[in-house]
């Protein structure tokens, strides 16, 4: 091992480099691994060097004292290795999760645990849990089913896991050839996985992800991708697309051993790999990060996707910033319980962190919960009196069931700042919403952020919008609804802070009989 | 007096038009049309999975409540949404 020690500072924002290498740095605290960078894609220029910023996921834990090792890949070359202090505590930084064990930051940029940290019987279980995935693709699903990403790169180099991964990806090959078909049978696969009992999100039109549970405690993730051709492109999910012939390279499957396990892989699983990863797919580069054509993630995003979109984003909202979101009802939630009788119930849609929720079942009325966010069911699943249901508004699909189930068990729909995070298909979604569940009466209460000249965006505001409320009204009519009051003053967002413009609305939408 | 409404008169034509133009509707320019081809592409893609799920819908729902079995559907809805 070689010491050369580079200028660097580091700070609560980042790692500041004056000569950053060329090659990926992995960054170690107090000797475990916990992230890699490649300066030159990751960096800004800064005083004649690089910055590199924390991943937003890390900054949290930074408060206390820790030893920063830079290295090379194999660990030859280190770069820097010093006791760094952050913040005022004296404690040791522990970037770990609720049992306790180590987290590192993995790809996209979430924590996880990596195969590092993975004791060894853990790990056969994780791989035993991913053939059972498989089996169950390829015997009842009767897919196409294989290894493929980081474990099969793993399986090829070596036959053993990579150190740095977090997770297991599986892909099938479908031999639809329009989306739509595509979709049809995503779905249909998902029901045959959920029938085993397993836990299943839905990604996209094309892939989801299974959970298991390991004997040690932690949560392992399977994701199962969708591959397909599509005039003579081929895709394959995450974001893969370009030219790879199935028919010569992926059909029929062959196999690889992956740490003494056998696991059904692509007939060319060298050909796969170059396609992923590209030419130098030999070398180790725990930094790698997919280089995809815009194109084919553009035809991507149109037809798998758009539902869940900013779903991390609000996760990550949770995961820093719940605490900031005051407990107290809001005054919106204030005003619309002045509204209701006693006995009525409400549907809370966008509950965040369940601070309204909670004060609306402690009035005393039959509250259900509505909320894309895991983090927010999580949340809300727990108050009294409370029933919580993960429904996304870009999906039609659990619209349309929602709708008709509140349509049969009537609710008043309340819904605080979601209307600035719904783009126009899920506002025309919630408006749907209304029209089937209110029609035999009860009210939709909406407040939003309103357009204003010179406003800035109400906080967060990568994730929230100001809303015209005439273009809103427009689409309240195009739906059939009427607007019995409306109303624009000063108000404020969803963490408290002042906003100069707050559009607050009461919906109805008259049975369609009545207008005959 | 006429003077004033007809330039009140042009001074409205005069936004329409510029509204127009900025709406790019009637851009008859190559990068024009590029820009509403690829808008109406877009729209269209986003119909293969609007397809998908309103069949998928249909598809599970539609028989039971052909028969108005109230209590069958309610089971069938509340099975139908464990599935997805």
């Amino acid at each position: 091992m070689t010491s050369t020690e580079i200028t660097a500072e580091i700070t609560a924002e980042g790692i500041w480099l004056a000569e950053p290498p060329s090659e990926p740095v992995m960054v170690h605290f107090d000797g475990r691994y916990l992230w890699s960078f490649t300066p030159a894609r990751d960096g800004q220029p800064r005083a004649d060097g690089s910055f590199v910023p924390w991943p937003g996921n890390l900054v949290r834990f930074l408060d206390g004292v820790v030893r920063i090792r830079l290295q090379d890949v194999d660990g030859e070359h280190v770069w820097w290795d010093a006791e760094h202090q952050f913040g005022t505590s004296t404690e040791r930084v522990a970037v770990v999760d609720k049992e306790g064990v180590p987290l590192s930051v993995d790809k996209v940029g979430h924590l996880g645990r990596s195969f590092l940290e993975t004791p060894e019987e853990v790990k056969q279980e994780l791989l035993q849990a991913t053939l059972e995935v498989l089996t169950v693709l390829r015997e009842q699903c009767d897919a196409d089913a294989y290894l493929c990403y980081g474990a099969l790169l793993g399986a090829v180099r070596n036959g053993k896991m990579i150190g740095h991964d977090s997770d297991v990806d599986v892909c099938y090959y479908s031999h639809r050839t329009t989306p739509v078909d595509i979709i049809l049978e995503s779905y249909r696969i998902e029901r045959i996985v959920r029938a085993q009992g397993w836990t299943v999100t839905r990604m996209s039109g094309a892939d989801i992800k299974v959970v298991r549970k390991l004997s040690n405690g932690a949560k392992c993730h399977i994701d199962i991708f969708g591959a397909f051709t599509i005039g003579g492109t081929f895709y394959q999910l995450g974001n893969r697309s370009g030219d790879f012939d199935a028919a010569a390279h992926l059909l029929p499957l062959g196999t690889v051993m992956l740490e003494g396990v056998e696991f059904p892989a692509p007939k060319h699983p060298e050909a796969m790999l170059s396609f992923v990863y590209g030419p130098h797919w030999r070398v180790p580069d725990p930094s790698f990060v997919h280089r995809d054509n815009p194109f084919g993630v553009i035809r991507l995003n149109g037809w798998l996707r758009g539902f869940r979109d900013d779903l991390p984003l609000w996760n990550d909202v949770y995961d820093q910033r719940a605490g900031q979101v005051q407990r107290e009802p809001s005054d919106f939630a204030r005003w619309v319980g002045e509204q209701l009788a006693p006995g009525d119930k409400v549907a809370d849609l966008g509950a965040g962190t369940g601070r309204d929720t909670r004060w609306f079942a402690e009035q005393g009325h039959d509250v259900r919960a509505v909320d894309f966010s895991r983090r927010s069911f999580a949340r809300t699943r727990r108050i009294d009196g409370v029933r919580s249901d993960q429904t996304m508004f870009n999906e039609l699909r659990r619209v349309l069931i929602l709708g008709t189930r509140l349509a049969r068990d009537p609710h008043h729909l309340y819904a605080r700042e979601l209307l600035g995070c719904l783009d126009e298909a899920a506002r025309a979604n919630l408006f749907k919403l209304g029209s089937m569940s209110l029609r035999r009466g009860g009210s939709m209460f909406l407040e939003f952020s309103a357009t204003l000249a010179g406003a800035l965006p109400p906080d967060p505001g990568h994730l929230v919008a100001r809303l015209d409320p005439d273009r809103v009204a427009a689409e309240v009519a195009a739906s059939g609804g009427r607007i019995d009051y409306r109303e624009t003053a000063e108000g404020v967002d969803m963490f408290d802070a002042p906003d100069p413009a707050v559009c607050r609305m009461r919906i109805t939408w008259p049975h369609p009989k009545e207008n005959h | 007096m006429a003077s004033a409404k007809g330039e009140k008169a042009k001074d409205v034509a005069r936004k329409v038009r510029d509204r127009v133009r900025a709406s790019g509707v009637f851009d008859r320019s190559l990068r024009g049309r590029v820009q509403r081809l690829e808008q109406e592409l877009e729209a269209d893609r986003q119909l293969h999975r609007k397809i998908a799920e309103l069949s998928d819908v249909v598809a599970e729902l539609l028989v039971p409540i052909q028969d108005r079995d109230e209590e069958r559907v309610a089971e069938v809805l509340s099975q139908y949404r464990k599935t997805i």
